[in-house]
């Protein structure tokens, strides 16, 4: 792998300072592997893994332009952490909420008393707010007047205020957590996932030189997501999607694998509509990839 | 954005929980999104394109970090019941319930992509053994292979987020082939207008039956092969056919007095032809007819036999003049062409024709006379006189569309057809009914109608769907078109089928 930008190593360096290794929380969900914590989230990134987020975001819901945690890894993506040992098996849902009857009692009061501590605590923030609300408001409504006079009345207000306030329970603000942490959360037993572990779908030659194919191209730096929509197997971005249109629909294939010429006119047709390149790639039996860009061009 | 306490251990540095106090001070978050900028095309290593991207990125992490907060008033508590799979309402429910939801004895409850798509909208807080369920927890709880699967839930959510009304789709809610093919409703009509045949219009089945003494005759009269107009009259007195059929022939009798032997209705008589009995009957060939046109001009007219004209009527005689002044005897000016022709047409002698002199009788002559037409015609004899005919006769007019359908080797066909025998696929099958979004306000679970689509949901990894597929799925869904939600990953494409039928027809 090239040796990473400036920035990436500095952060590399201060996640090592706080003591996490480079390993993020891999959680399977109908054997899909997601990413539910943030910092799982920015540390992948930052190896140049885009990933696809599937959820709601949280300040905009209902709307599907911009969306929220958890990312979706494609197969090559789970299989390139797997090899860097850079992913690491969360437990399970089931792991976590089964225990005892006096486990989940424990937990039940610790709950309620986060919530109380929460609800006294809202409860003066709330007062307070609103005595500053007070306060502004009467500044400056008094305006120049000045004087002992005003500032008993404000007193008197502040006093009322106080006694007359009530913080109900419904106004309380909680927490929908997105990732599963906090008091359901438990020590992970953190199972590093080895590089041979099963795949979830079978081995085919095509899935091998998807494989390599991506494995190359990542290690070049460039960031790689999925092209379905365009006709070929990855979207090669010269940088950070957010920031850079992608260059190349990479379609993979294998040294032996024949292709018929109306799929190659077909793609080429595609990839000049959408202003990319297209790149038919190939793995050969000494690790390299084998890249030939198809071009459109006129005898006129 | 999340606590991170720098002197913790590892927890903390994943430690997303809030503070109360940053609780209470996310009333006063922004709930607007920042726009994105324009995208640049290389990466040229400057520092104005490393910022821009930087700040991109802060944005990003800023919207992905930022946890839900909401006022526990705002929310609707429910708790997740696994056995049965369903997420049971604790408290009423929201505005969510005019589209979501079912309710069973005195409970409300929600189908687990519902529960979890109002945990993501924040409105919803799912409860399991007392303690609240994160985002994740129902991810994994509420999502498997068997129920919904997570690209299921992918396009359920999809279409939520832009406003749909989604329900699952249930298959015995529709009514099966054999309903839709008894198609009852009509059946009961066409049966009874088959019995009509091609009379006058009858409504009664009934009629059928007292008829066919009527239909019966006439077909005698046929036979008879002298009145073809009788047996239409007899079809002239339809509203009354339980009358007795003497009725019906009296009134034939009236009218048939000029004809041959108007026929003896009764069962036992029936009157051989020719024999008069007691009926004038006219002999046109002893009947003279002067031609009053002729060059010869008959100065005087043969008195007509008296016999002939009805009682009580006498002629005297005819006053030639005035009738030949009327009609137009001037000769006819002619070119010479025209002349010649005339005097050769009125020389030419068609017994002196080799073929005419062929024809032994007039049926012979009348083929010749029909052969030679339609040679004239473009319709030769040979050609249709066999088994073997020429496809369509060019003297027939006949649209474009019938040609081509007479002529094709190939029948088009459409997507339904022979669909009702294909049984049903085990991978591939209608999750979703849609609704559309302008139809939330007066919405009725109980009675939503007919959906706007159904939804089919697969994968760009899994196999595209066959004619097999799309047939069987198409006669499931009846007259709501099915749309294929292609799953790829983060991306969703929609795709439908359509029946196209090439235009035959030409529309000058």
């Amino acid at each position: 792998m090239e040796a990473p930008p400036c920035s990436q190593v500095e952060e590399l360096q201060q996640e090592q300072e706080h003591g996490s290794s480079l390993v993020v929380g891999l959680s399977l969900c109908d054997s899909a592997p997601l990413l539910w914590r943030f910092q799982d989230l920015k540390t992948v990134r930052s190896n140049s893994l885009v990933g696809a987020l599937l959820g709601s975001l949280p300040r905009t819901p209902r709307q599907n332009i911009r969306l929220g945690r958890p990312l979706l890894l494609m197969p090559e993506e789970e299989r390139v952490l797997r090899e860097h040992h850079g992913a690491a098996a969360l437990s399970a849902w089931n792991q976590v909420r089964n225990r005892d009857a006096a486990g989940a009692a424990e937990l039940r009061q610790r709950y309620e008393e986060e919530q109380q501590r929460s609800l006294e605590e809202q409860s003066i923030l709330a007062l307070e707010d609103r005595k500053l609300a007070l306060l502004r408001a009467m500044t400056s409504s008094s305006g120049s007047e000045s004087g002992a006079g005003s500032d008993e009345a404000l007193q008197c207000r502040l006093l009322a205020l106080e006694q007359n306030f009530s913080f109900p329970r419904s106004a309380l603000a909680v927490q929908l957590s997105t990732a599963r942490a906090g008091l359901s959360h438990c020590q992970e037993a953190c199972a590093f996932l080895e590089a041979d572990r099963p795949i979830r779908e079978q081995d085919s030659p095509r899935r091998d030189a998807r494989y390599q194919v991506f494995r190359d191209l990542w290690g070049r730096g460039f960031f790689l997501t999925s092209a379905g929509k365009f006709g070929g197997d990855f979207l090669v971005y010269p940088g950070d999607p957010l920031r850079f249109h992608a260059h190349f629909i990479a379609v993979c294939l294998t040294l032996d694998e024949s292709i018929c010429m109306l799929d190659v006119l077909s793609v080429a047709r595609l990839g000049s509509n959408v202003k990319k390149t297209v790149l038919l790639c190939s793995p050969a039996p000494d690790g390299s990839v084998h890249y030939t860009s198809l071009q459109w061009s006129g005898m006129m | 954005m999340a606590d991170q306490n720098k002197t913790g251990g590892a927890e903390n540095f994943y430690n997303e929980i809030l503070s109360p106090c940053e609780l209470f001070a996310a009333r006063s978050r922004s709930h607007k999104i920042p726009a994105r900028g324009q995208k640049d095309f290389y990466p040229d290593d400057s520092e104005e394109q490393r910022q821009r991207l930087q700040q991109s990125l802060d944005e990003h992490w800023n919207l992905i970090a930022e946890e839900r907060v909401e006022r526990l008033g705002n929310l609707v508590k429910a708790t997740w019941v696994p056995s049965d799979q369903i997420v049971e309402l604790q408290t009423p429910a929201g505005k969510f319930w005019q589209t979501m939801g079912f309710s069973a004895e005195v409970k409300q409850y929600l189908l687990p992509e519902e529960a979890l798509y109002l945990m993501e909208c924040g409105n919803l807080l799912v409860f399991h053994q007392d303690l609240p369920l994160s985002i994740q927890d129902g991810y994994e709880m509420f999502l498997s292979s068997d129920a919904m699967s997570l690209q299921q839930y992918q396009v359920f959510g999809h279409l939520k987020r832009l406003g749909y009304v989604v329900h699952r789709f249930d298959p015995s809610s529709e009514p099966s082939s054999y309903v839709r093919q008894l198609n009852l409703p009509q059946s009961r009509e066409r049966g009874g207008r088959q019995l009509k045949r091609k009379r006058s219009p009858s409504p009664t089945p009934t009629c059928s039956h007292t008829k066919t003494p009527g239909e019966s005759l006439a077909e005698k009269m046929e036979d008879d092969d002298k009145l073809p107009e009788s047996h239409l009259m007899t079809s002239a007195e339809p509203p009354e056919p339980q009358t007795a059929s003497p009725h019906s022939a009296a009134k034939g009798q009236a009218r048939t007095w000029w004809m041959m032997d108007a026929p003896e209705l009764e069962a036992d008589k029936r009157s051989s032809p020719g024999s008069p009995s007691g009926r004038l009957r006219w002999n046109f060939s002893t009947i003279p007819f002067p031609d009053l046109g002729s060059t010869s001009r008959p100065r005087c007219m043969v008195p007509v036999d008296t016999s002939l004209l009805p009682r009580d009527v006498t002629v005297g005689v005819c006053d030639l003049d005035s009738w030949m002044r009327k009609i137009n005897l001037r000769k006819v000016k002619m070119s010479v062409k025209e002349q010649q022709r005339e005097k050769h047409r009125r020389r030419w002698d068609v017994n002196k024709d080799r073929e005419v002199q062929r024809c032994r009788n007039w049926a012979e002559y009348h083929e010749l006379l029909a052969r030679r037409q339609a040679k004239r015609q473009g319709r030769p004899a040979h050609l249709w006189n066999r088994e073997v005919k020429p496809l369509h006769d060019p003297t027939q007019p006949i649209s474009t569309a019938e040609l081509l359908e007479k002529i094709s080797v190939v029948k088009s066909t459409n997507l339904l057809e022979g669909a009702s025998r294909l049984k049903c696929s085990e991978e591939w099958r209608i999750c979703f009914n849609v609704y559309q979004p302008d139809s939330v306000a007066d919405f009725k679970k109980s009675n939503p109608g007919k959906p706007y689509s159904r939804m089919c949901v697969c994968s760009f990894d899994g196999p595209v769907p066959d004619l097999r597929v799309i047939k069987q799925l198409a006669f499931q869904s009846g007259n709501v078109p099915i749309v294929y939600a292609v799953v790829d990953y983060g991306d969703i494409s929609f795709y439908t089928f359509k029946d196209f039928q090439l235009p035959r027809d030409v529309y000058a």
